[in-house]
């Protein structure tokens, strides 16, 4: 059992202070909840209005300055005024109420005092008006249940995260040209929501049999952070993809990039019966692969004579850029342009830049004569224009450069450098910061060859994952690489 | 006027929306931690027994109130204006 040193917090007892127990008499819990719903957390209209209309300061009219509520009687008054220390005094009425966040105050104490009672009381009525007025749940720090606590002293072997400790890290044996796998399960089980989801044990598993993939994954998340230094066999994980993925099966080398999607699919197959309701849209699903690496394409279709916009949403699992040097037309954008110094990419070379072929990716296109769409505004057949922009970008943002090119008298490997950032910004693209936490590389030629992942381990610390071998790597080593596979997760979560 | 604002804001429900907008924002821009940072330093020097909130509410409102980036002044002004075209006739 594992667990990271917590700040220091005061121990407080139950009842607040002393003073509350004047207040504590008949029905004091519903007349709490009711000052609560009416004037700190208003759900419905009409509370609301109510409260618009009479919480104003009763001395000097101000709704502003931190309107306290007596908890004694209906008297309203501002705090940075003193105005409701005034009413205290005089009337003896030693509790109010914060009427912004819901803190109570006392003026034996002269400080806000914290009772547990009636934290749950404020906690349950915050939640229900929010639920009313469809803003989300309050994100609160994790406290420990009485079991948790219970587990906690039963288990007291404890082991220390620090800097310089190499939990997490694992090696995998390949199998027989199996480092296709090896590398995407680096990337995996170094994703910070994907590791926390398997390390709280949040799978609770619905299938008969014993062949979930999101078992599998689970099982192998303990492995890795284990402790054990040793080489993992992931020979377990092997067959279950075969017997998921039939495309996959065999003993010759695969594609990094179809794996990671196979993966992808078969646990968000499985992961579907984990939801507390059951999916009624499949292309809705509220699984954790869906939460974390499901994005949403837009794609804009402009009709050039009505000018008439046809728009769909398709989900995605990952963005693929063509490369300069396919045989698909790329336009060099010139190196050290507005938006590509943006990201602190490299120019020294004149080297494209991930940056470049996200903004190629998403430029208008013309669709050409060739290519007519049929326009609804027009009823007939007319030349378009189209464009992608990404309408929901994930939590997780995996770029897949379009290195083996199979076209139909070609096969080959695109080794064009292109430069990426250790940050990237997607606000040219959409609002958010991004951070690079894997690399996934290819070296060798379409025939044969070898991949291998950078995986970045708690904050600035990287490694080389080659199978079985793991080896400390610079930053430099990590951007100077040429890059198959990039993993970008997003900087700031909201809780929905 | 601003009364007459804030009554309309509260009865339409638009308050406590501008209000988890601000903390949202607050939060991705790093005011948040810095704030938690700063209301860590008074507690240190004037003693986890004897500090009360109201030494931290006169502690670090100059600091919040100068740290809020324009940015998300702008943007909340923004939408109060375009709240209120909507409303008013």
């Amino acid at each position: 059992l594992l667990t990271v040193k917590p700040d220091a917090v005061t121990t407080m007892s139950p009842a607040g202070c002393p003073h509350v127990n004047g207040f504590k008499v008949d029905n004091w819990k519903q007349n709490l909840r009711v000052i609560y719903q009416c004037f700190v957390w208003s759900g419905s209209a009409e509370t609301r209005k109510r409260k618009a209309k009479s919480c104003i300061c009763h001395m000097c009219g101000a709704h502003l300055n931190r309107l306290h509520s007596c908890l004694y009687c209906v008297y309203f008054a501002c705090f940075a005024k003193k105005h409701i220390h005034e009413h205290a005094k005089s009337k003896r009425h030693n509790l109010a109420i914060d009427l912004l966040y819901g803190g109570i105050y006392c003026f034996m104490c002269q400080d806000y005092i914290y009772d547990k009672e009636m934290e749950q009381i404020a906690k349950e009525e915050q939640r229900k008006a929010w639920k009313m007025q469809g803003i989300g749940e309050k994100y609160s720090t994790w406290e420990p249940t009485k079991r948790e606590l219970e587990l906690l002293r039963h288990n007291p072997k404890r082991r220390r995260i620090t800097s310089n400790c190499t939990i997490g890290l694992r090696g995998l044996i390949n199998l027989g040209n199996t480092c296709f796998m090896n590398c995407i399960v680096q990337a995996l089980t170094h994703t910070p929501l994907l590791r926390d989801f398997f390390l709280s044990d949040r799978h609770k598993c619905e299938m008969q049999s014993n062949s979930c993939l999101v078992c599998e994954m689970s099982q192998l998340f303990q492995e890795f952070y284990s402790g054990h230094r040793s080489p993992h066999i992931p020979f377990r994980l092997l067959h279950l993809v075969w017997t998921h993925a039939r495309h996959l099966a065999g003993y010759e080398q695969q594609d990094a990039h179809e794996f990671l999607i196979a993966a992808l699919d078969v646990l968000h197959r499985h992961c579907k019966d984990d939801n507390g309701k059951k999916a009624n849209n499949p292309n809705h699903c509220n699984c954790i692969i869906d939460q974390i690496f499901t994005g949403g394409l837009q794609s804009d279709v402009t009709c050039q004579v009505c000018h008439g916009v046809s728009t769909t949403i398709d989900p995605f699992w990952d963005i693929s850029l063509d490369l300069p040097g396919s045989s698909t037309p790329f336009w060099p954008l010139s190196p050290g342009g507005d938006g590509s110094a943006l990201n602190g990419e490299s120019h020294t070379t004149g080297a494209t830049t991930l940056t470049d072929c996200l903004r190629r990716f998403t430029r208008p296109e013309h669709l050409g004569s060739s290519a007519k769409i049929k326009c609804s505004g027009c009823h007939s057949y007319q030349e378009s224009t189209k464009q992608l922009t990404m309408k929901k970008l994930p939590i997780v943002a995996c770029f897949h450069l379009k290195r083996f090119e199979h076209s139909a008298k070609l096969r080959r490997k695109i080794t064009t450098y292109v430069s990426f950032p250790l940050e990237l910004d997607m606000t040219p693209f959409m609002a958010s910061r991004y951070s690079l936490f894997a690399v996934v590389n290819h070296q060798g030629t379409l025939e044969s060859g070898h991949y291998t992942t950078f995986i970045r381990q708690h904050k600035d610390q990287w490694f080389k994952c080659d199978d079985a071998i793991i080896t400390k790597a610079s930053i430099k080593d990590v951007l100077d690489s040429e890059g198959y596979l990039l993993f970008y997760h997003k900087q700031f979560l909201e809780y929905e | 006027m601003k009364a007459a604002v804030n009554q309309k804001l509260t009865e339409m429900g638009e308050r406590d929306r501008l209000k988890e907008l601000l903390r949202a924002k607050l939060t991705e821009c790093g005011w948040k931690d810095q704030m938690k940072a700063h209301c860590k330093e008074v507690i240190k020097q004037k003693g986890l027994e004897h500090v009360t909130v109201e030494d931290l509410v006169v502690e670090i409102t100059p600091k919040g109130r100068a740290l809020v980036p324009d940015s998300v002044k702008k943007e909340l002004l923004h939408r109060i204006r375009a709240f209120l075209a909507q409303h008013t006739k």
